[in-house]
Formats: C-alpha cells, structure tokens, sequence
C-alpha cells in the first residue's frame, strides 16, 4: 500500500473513531454527573422550599424521569446536535452559553499559545546551543519552575504585581466597563476591533488581555522549552546534521533549517493538545483573573449541577480534542516522512 | 562545534530584538491604554456613568425565576412592584400602587388601586392588566420562587383599568410585604409569555428607572429609562462588573477601576478597606444585615433528642469569641430567629449566656451525660464555605477547653448541593446555615423554620417547613401561634405572638440563632449617594459622581 493510501486510510479510521469517543465521553460524564449527589433543584433552593415545591420543579426539569429515559432523550437530542437548555438560566440553550462564553476562551488560549511558544522555543534553542553551560541551566530551570508554579498562585502574583502596586494593567474582565466592547462577527474582541477598524478598542482589549495571556503563557513556556531543548540536543547529534556540515553548510543555518526543524516536530504534537486542552478551560486562571471564558461558566455549572451545560460543554471540548488531535497527527504524518501506519 | 561562538551575536540581537519587542509592546499597551483606564476610573470625570463591582453571580433576569440575591438586587433597580419600602427604612410605601391594600374583613381579598402614567421600557402601558398577567406569569411560569404566591394566592385579577383585586388561600398579614419580593415586579405582558418554563433569563423590560442595556459574561449595564415615572436616577447609567473572586473585587476597588464595591468581600478584605478608609479618601457604607446565620438541630437524632443537650449547645456557644475571632467583629451577636431590625425581635437565647459552661455541664448531667458518658454531637458545616468552618472549629475548640469532656464535638463537613439534598432526610444531627428573607417581615424568619404540615410531638414533622431546615421540630401549640400571626392583622397582638413564638424557640431549642452578618459596601471619594437599604437592597438610582 503506498504512503498516500495508508494516510488516507488512517484518517479515515481516526474520523470514525471519534463519534465512538464522544459517546463514550458523553456517557462518562452523564453518569458521573448523575452519580454525583444533589441536583439542580437542591443547588437553587437549598432549604428554602418546601419538599412539594422541590418535587414540581424536579418535574418541569425532566429531573424525575427514569435515568434510562434521561440518557436516551439526550442521546436523541445530541445526534440532532441539540445540547439542551440550561436548568438554572432557564431559557438559555447550551449553544447560547457556549456561543456567549467560547470567544473569551479561544482570544485567551490563541494569545497565550503565542506567548508561550515564543519565550519556549527561544529559551529552548538559546539553551540547547550552549549544553553545559549556565544558560542551559538556567533554561532547565526555567522549565521547571514554570512547569511547577500553580496558575492561580502566579495569577495572583502578576496582578499583584502589575496591575495593583505598578498599576499598569487592568484587574479582570475582557474589556474597559467605561467603554463600549467592539460589536463583531467572531466574539473575539482583538479581531472585532480591527474588523471595525477601531484601534481604541483594539488597544484596550489588549490591555485587559495582556496580563492573563502573559501569565498562562509563561506558564505553559516551561513545557516548550524542555521539548524544544532535549529535541534540539539530541537533534544537534544526528548523522545528517554531521552529514549537513560536511557539505560545508553554516552552522547557523544548521541549527535553524534543519535541526531546529526537526527538533520542533514534537512541539507540534503537544501544541495542539495544550491547545485543545487549553479551550477546555483554562479554568483557574480565568478564574483568576475574572475571565469570563467558557471554564468559568463550565465551574459555575458544575457546582449548580446544571448538568445540560456541563455535558454540553464537556462534549463541545471533547470534539475540540478529537478534531485536534486528528489534525496534529495529520499535520505529524505530513511533516515528519519517518511516520508509518 | 562551537556554538556559542557560531551563535552569540545572532542570539544576542534576537535576544535584544525580543527583549526590546516586549518592552515596547508593554509600554504601548499600557500606556495607549492609559488614557482609557483614567477615564474609567474617578478621574475619568467624563464617565457620568456609576460602576459598581461585585462578586455575586446573576443566575438570571427573569423575574419569575430569580431567587438569589444579586438577581434581586438588580430586578429592585430594574422594576418597580405594588409596595416598596421607603428607602433607608422598613417602612413599607407604595410603589405602583397608589395605596395600602384595602382588605376584606374575611381578610382574603385585597384591593389595590394602581398609579396611572406608568410606562413599561418597552413603551407599552401599565395598567391593571398587565399587572395581573405579571402576577400570573409569576405563578403559572412555575419558576424557582412561584411557590412564595402559589402558596397564598387563589386569583388574581384587573377589576378596573387601574384597579387589581387579589384574592388569598388563606389570611395572610404580611401579604403586603410579600409583594415588595423583587421577583413581582411588573412586566410588560408584549415582550414576556404565560406558560411552564417559558423563561427569558437574560432581558428585562419592566417600569423601573433603570432599563437593562447590556447582560453581559462580565459586565451588565442600566441605562436611564428616560420614561420614568418617578424621580429620575442621580446617575446617567450603571454599569456593574462582575468579578469571580472577592480578591479581584478588593484590588478593583483599591486600584480605583470601580467607584462601588458591593458583594462578598471576606473579613480580612473589608478589615484592609477599613484601614485605609480615611487615608484614601473612601467611604465605608455599613447596614444592620438580615442574613441569619443559625444551627439547625435535628430533634429526632442521639442525643438530640434531648432537649437538654440542645439547650447546653445553645449555652456553650460563645457569640462574642465567634464574632471577635471568626468573624473579625463584622457581625452582630444574635439572640433569636427574628432580626433585631425588628420591633418582634426578643433575645431570647441570651438566657443561656455565651461560652456558659456551667449551664452546659449542669443541663448534660440533667440529663444523665458524665465524663465516662460525654454527649457526642457532629456539627456539620458546608465544605465551601470557610467562615463556617472556622466557627465549627471554634466551637469545638470551646467544648474542649470548658467541658471536661462532658461534651465531645465531632466536625464534619459535606459540599452545600449535597447538604441540601439530604438535609430534610434527616442524616445530620446538626448543620451550620445561613438564611436571608424573601421578604421583610418577621414571618419570614419565623415560618420556615418552625411550621410543620404533618407530624407528631413523638415522631416529629414528617411534612413541612422544619422538617425541609432537617429539624424536624414538631409543635402543636408553635404550628397554631404560626398561623394565627398570620393572621393577625393588629400590630401589637401579632408581635406579642411573634414573642411567644420565640420564648417556645428558645426553650425547644430546635435551632441556634449565632450571628447576624452585616452588609458592607466602599464607595471612592467623591461618590455619593451610596445606601445600603435594611432589606439588603443597594439602591442605584441615588448615586451620584
């Protein structure tokens, strides 16, 4: 079978693949939801209704159906891509909040995936091109220390920091209160704003995002830069970098053309997968920072036990997943020859 | 291979590029950005416009389904109801109405003459119609606070343009009060439905002086309702920003990004604000709180079950220790279910001291408990809530320094869902919560806690109110002293049941009034207008830069 075949093969066996995985992560979660004590009803009310009043709202919920019959209206509802209504913002559809709450998620992971891979990769290579040598350490430290350090704890650092003592950046939330957020197609602030060709709300969107961007950023750096430098390393040793600098090539071009090319291919493998489980929630630094992404409502559904939302968030981040995932090992098999299926 | 050599000077002038990059691209970030931080701040006093911060999360905006305090708070601002209270007192005055009810003499139907000239946001007429269909809706939507009406009321109907006649299940005194709960605001019939479930949690188009402009993730704003009937705001809009956590709130306020901050500030967040009050130029907004914070004791569990040990408990709590060490003396001692706010209030629990060891030791003996005999009770607490953990621990730390073993407390905590759920099974044998009123009326305190619908003094409630708190308190004499103060309409007769009522409290010891949390607002310099109202309402339209 020739190399194009089996890929396609490959694809096609991954794309079929995920429904699987999805219905199987729906039901996970479905039962462990169901599993978990309390219910919406008891979220809302507490002790301030009567058992009676309790029962009729478990009634209009659905929540008094037998468990079998529950799954099987929203198995039903999810094949017509019907995720739900939400129990406790009754009215609102899952795809409402998800519609609402998913931009501010996808501007914060795309801005901090940017930030990370920069200080990463640079760190990374710097280190790996002096093995041995303080910078080196210094960069393995690096990666430790970023890996390590909790996101809320740096979070609240960094807006102690800069935002409270240095007063350079805003605490929390998207954008300014005093003024009027760009109106846009996408929900993403930064690319609404220069869709509308306004480069005040552009700036100030910036400004609110700078700060938790960098922190998770950083943060995620520590990953890059420990892939980015043992790859580099071993790289730097193989034969066709020897091969490369007997033929008399730069070394500079060495390092960036080839080695750094090659040594990156892991890199993508796990960008898209901190990428996807990046927009599954960055939840304890939206949190953080007053955020408001879709790990903040995600949060907020799971102590209300509004389990529509949770379960149709859940499963949108799922699909996020298979999608990337497929997508990074697609990208893999086109970018390093030596894949074989 | 070296290297460092091959590689220092383009590394040096990427490291610089990089370097220079970030330093300029966060110098013009924050400085562009500069301008629109001042003019959000005080010193943008270009921004006639008032922001608020708080932490306290709008579930919805639908008044038939909102039951939380933020929702509440907004929908007071947003709506006008049939009575309110004058502001910055209890007094209860008409809002949409023009007059206190007139009420039958069977006491069950109450007649309301409505004000003329109202006009909903929508531009559409109020009149008694839409009043009625606000009312219905209220009910008939079977939202999350329906049953506060559906209990009580048995129609409600337009008999006049301006003319609404309410007929009740039952007498009912504190009806009027019970119509000033945020959710019976009036709406305009054009843009809302009648039906199950048919709910919009995210608009609102009512008579108030504010109209909703924007319910965003992090921010709502309230324009001004130009329309307004009544006296127009102090303010040309509000904008209120929701932060997830009281430490954003706190450094929001402190960086001066909000002029208000209202909500769940902790203790040490409030005592730093305190501090810095005069210094900063600030404002401290304080109000006597009506958020009851209480043991429940469940009468049917070992040793319980011994009025006794309930009584000990009562005495061995030490209010003042709780309120200095816990509670960072932000909050008031309280001796009885019914708010001190209240002319009803009686302190009944004083007869048991504070940390009286004493009468602890004296009442277990009583009752057959010894050091080789301790009484042995679990104190439960919600899991997601420190301030109750740390007053769980403290009684603990009290029962083990004064009681000689005579009474051993056990913590125990669980997740507040979970709490809720099994809270009327009767599994704790005690639990720490919270309560705050759906309406102004001692009623409210009294009610659900103690009413019971079906029991038995030897099995207890079986169906009702203190068996819903997990109590289980049933009381024959209590039950009837409850339904006649509601339906005691002269004042003085209803207060001197509401005292009877508390006496049986404090002898039955069912529940363990603790402290009474009191609400706090900052406001920046040069805000004013900020109030706090007696019903936990933060009124907007009297703010002013």
């Amino acid at each position: 079978m020739s190399r194009s075949k089996a890929l396609q093969y490959y694809i096609l066996s991954r794309l079929l693949l995920a429904p699987i995985m999805l219905w199987f992560i729906t039901t996970l979660v479905f039962l462990l939801l169901r599993a978990t004590p309390g219910d919406p009803v008891d979220a809302i009310y507490g002790a301030r209704a009567s058992a009676a009043a309790k029962e009729e709202l478990r009634r209009q919920l659905g929540l008094d159906l037998p468990l079998g019959l529950q799954y099987l209206n929203y198995m039903g509802d999810l094949l017509r891509l019907d995720l739900g209504t939400s129990l406790t913002s009754r009215g609102q559809t899952v795809w409402q909040i998800i519609g609402q709450y998913f931009p501010a998620t996808v501007e914060l992971t795309v801005f901090s995936m940017l930030v990370a891979l920069g200080i990463g990769i640079t760190i990374g290579t710097l280190a790996a091109s002096r093995p041995n040598s303080p910078l080196d350490a210094g960069g393995r430290l690096f990666g430790i220390l970023t890996y390590s350090i909790p996101a809320f704890w740096a979070g609240m650092l960094m807006q102690l920091v800069f935002a409270v003592q240095l007063g350079w950046f805003p605490l929390g939330t998207r954008f300014s209160i005093s003024a009027i957020p760009p109106n846009g197609p996408t929900g993403l602030y930064i690319l609404d704003s220069l869709l509308n060709g306004n480069i005040n709300q552009f700036l100030i969107s910036l400004h609110h995002l700078a700060l938790p961007c960098f922190t998770l950023g950083i943060l995620l750096s520590g990953i890059f830069e420990r892939i980015v430098r043992v790859n580099l390393k071993q790289t730097l040793k193989a034969d066709y970098v020897e091969a490369a600098r007997a033929r008399g090539i730069p070394e500079r071009r060495i390092l960036i053309a080839h080695a750094l090319k090659n040594a990156l291919i892991p890199v993508i493998t796990i960008l898209g997968l901190t990428f996807a489980a990046l927009l599954g929630g960055a939840v304890l630094t939206e949190v953080t920072f007053s955020w408001p992404g879709l790990g903040n409502r995600l949060y907020e559904a799971i102590t209300l036990r509004d389990y529509p939302t949770v379960q149709g968030v859940v499963v949108f981040f799922a699909a996020i997943v298979a999608i990337a995932s497929i997508a990074i090992d697609i990208l893999n098999a086109y970018v390093d020859p030596r894949i074989r299926y | 291979m070296n290297y460092p050599k091959l590689l220092s000077k383009r590394w040096q002038r990427l490291s610089q590029f990089f370097g220079l990059f970030s330093l300029c691209f966060l110098l013009v970030v924050s400085c562009a950005s500069q301008t629109t931080t001042q003019n959000s701040t005080l010193g943008g006093a270009s921004n006639p416009r008032v922001n608020i911060g708080t932490t306290l999360k709008v579930r919805t905006l639908d008044p038939a389904d909102s039951y939380e305090i933020a929702s509440g708070n907004l929908l007071y601002n947003l709506g006008d109801r049939l009575y309110t209270y004058r502001s910055g007192t209890t007094e209860l005055t008409p809002q949409l109405a023009t007059a206190l009810p007139t009420i039958s003499d069977d006491k069950l139907t109450y007649t309301i003459p409505l004000r003329q000239g109202v006009l909903f946001h929508d531009g559409t007429s109020f009149n008694a119609e839409a009043m009625a269909f606000s009312l219905n809706r209220f009910m008939e939507n079977e939202g999350t606070p329906a049953f506060l009406l559906k209990d009580i009321v048995e129609s409600v109907n337009a008999t006049g343009e301006y003319e609404l006649t309410i007929k009740l299940q039952q007498p009912f005194a504190a009806f009027p009060e019970l119509l000033t709960f945020p959710g019976t605001a009036a709406i305009s019939p054009q843009a809302y439905q009648i039906g199950t479930g048919q709910f919009k949690p995210d608009t609102f188009v009512g008579t108030g002086p504010y109209k909703l402009a924007q319910f965003g993730t992090d921010v709502i704003r309230l324009d001004v309702f130009e329309d307004y009937w009544g006296e127009k705001p102090q303010n040309q809009g509000v904008d209120i920003q929701l932060f997830t956590s009281s430490s954003n709130l706190f450094n929001a306020f402190r960086t001066r990004a909000i002029d208000v901050a209202s909500g769940t500030l902790d203790s040490e967040q409030i005592k730093s604000l305190e501090k810095e009050t005069q210094r900063q130029g600030w404002q401290e907004i304080t109000a006597d709180g009506n958020s009851v914070n209480y043991m429940v004791l469940n009468v049917n569990s070992e040793p319980l079950n011994r009025v006794e040990v309930r009584q000990a408990l009562a005495a061995i709590v030490d209010r003042n220790i709780l309120n200095q060490r816990v509670l960072q003396d932000l909050a008031e001692p309280l001796y009885s279910l019914i708010p001190d706010t209240f002319p009803s209030h009686k302190p009944v629990f004083e007869q048991y001291g504070d940390g009286n060891a004493e009468k602890a030791k004296q009442l277990l003996t009583q009752a057959g408990f010894s050091q080789a005999n301790p009484a042995v009770v679990e104190i439960w607490y919600s899991s997601n809530s420190t301030k109750r953990s740390l007053v769980a621990s403290t009684l603990k730390a009290i029962a083990d320094q004064k009681m000689d073993g005579i009474l051993q407390l056990e913590l125990k905590s669980v997740e507040s869902t979970t709490a809720f759920q099994n809270l009327d099974k009767g599994i704790y044998p005690t639990f720490l919560l919270d309560w705050y009123a759906d309406y102004f009326d001692p009623d409210n305190y009294i009610q659900p806690f103690l009413d019971c619908n079906e029991g038995s003094a030897t099995e207890g409630c079986k169906v009702g109110a203190s068996q819903n708190h997990g109590s289980f308190y049933y009381n024959t004499e209590v039950v009837n002293l409850i339904r006649q103060q509601r339906q005691e309409t002269d004042r003085d007769r209803r207060y001197a049941i509401l005292g009877q009522i508390q006496d049986i409290l404090a002898r039955d010891v069912p529940f363990i009034p603790m402290w009474l949390d009191r609400d706090y607002a900052f406001a920046q310099k040069g805000i004013n207008g900020v109030r706090l109202e007696p019903t936990q309402k933060l009124l907007f339209s009297s703010i002013s830069k």
